[in-house]
């Protein structure tokens, strides 16, 4: 119950799975999950970055994730936007920045935001910052 | 009667998928089954035998029992509402 922010700013592999994992486990059991993806964070979320798994890993964990078949997170996060009260929002910022369209990512995020409107959101929320 | 003997209504066959597969493909199967329903979720992922009985408590279902087989896990759960 009750309400989790978890904010993505790294592209590693592993931050990610971990915070997928979290966000989808609370989103079942009925928490309000809001994830913003900025930075790095966003970035993992680029169509042709997730087409040929092109992520950041900080180690073995990450390269073995990457040949298991575990669930990677851009799965994960999409299984929980259907099972639960998960959204998904990209930084707008990082877009702007550098001139990219939502289409460039995986159909997964429920808007682009600004930091201000997300922050009005998720008030009162338990943050994780990843 | 004891968990080995209870016959499923459903069985969720989640073995070879690692933490959080099994216990998200149990949250889809609960999701649609009526209540009253027995669902059996086979894991051959020991974090997810821990962790599942741990949602279901918190999620307000019913475990009827984990079975340890040789090589997986059964864990039986009852929806509830």
């Amino acid at each position: 119950m009750g309400k989790l922010a978890l904010v993505l700013a790294s592209g590693e592999l592993e931050k990610l799975q971990a915070a997928s994992i979290i966000g989808s486990i609370a989103s079942t059991l009925g928490t309000e999950v809001l994830v913003f993806a900025t930075m790095d964070g966003l970035m993992a979320f680029k169509k042709d970055v997730v087409e040929n798994k092109a992520w950041k890993t900080s180690g073995d964990l990450g390269k073995g994730m990457l040949q298991s078949n575990v669930p990677l997170f851009v799965e994960t996060f999409r299984q929980a936007k259907e099972t639960g009260n998960l959204k998904l929002y990209a930084c707008g910022m990082v877009m702007d920045m550098l001139g990219l369209k939502i289409d460039e990512f995986v159909d997964l995020f429920d808007d682009v935001l600004g930091v201000t409107t997300f922050l009005g959101m998720i008030e009162g929320a338990q943050v994780l910052f990843i | 009667m004891k968990a080995e003997e209870i016959k499923a209504d459903i069985v969720v066959d989640a073995r070879g998928s690692f933490c959080p597969g099994p216990l998200m493909e149990l949250v889809k199967t609960i999701k649609d089954a009526e209540v009253g329903k027995v669902i059996e979720v086979l894991s051959s992922d020991a974090s997810s035998a821990k962790d599942i009985p741990e949602w279901v408590e918190k999620a307000g279902h019913g475990l009827i029992g984990v079975v340890q087989e040789d090589s997986y896990w059964r864990i039986i759960v009852k929806k509830i509402k």
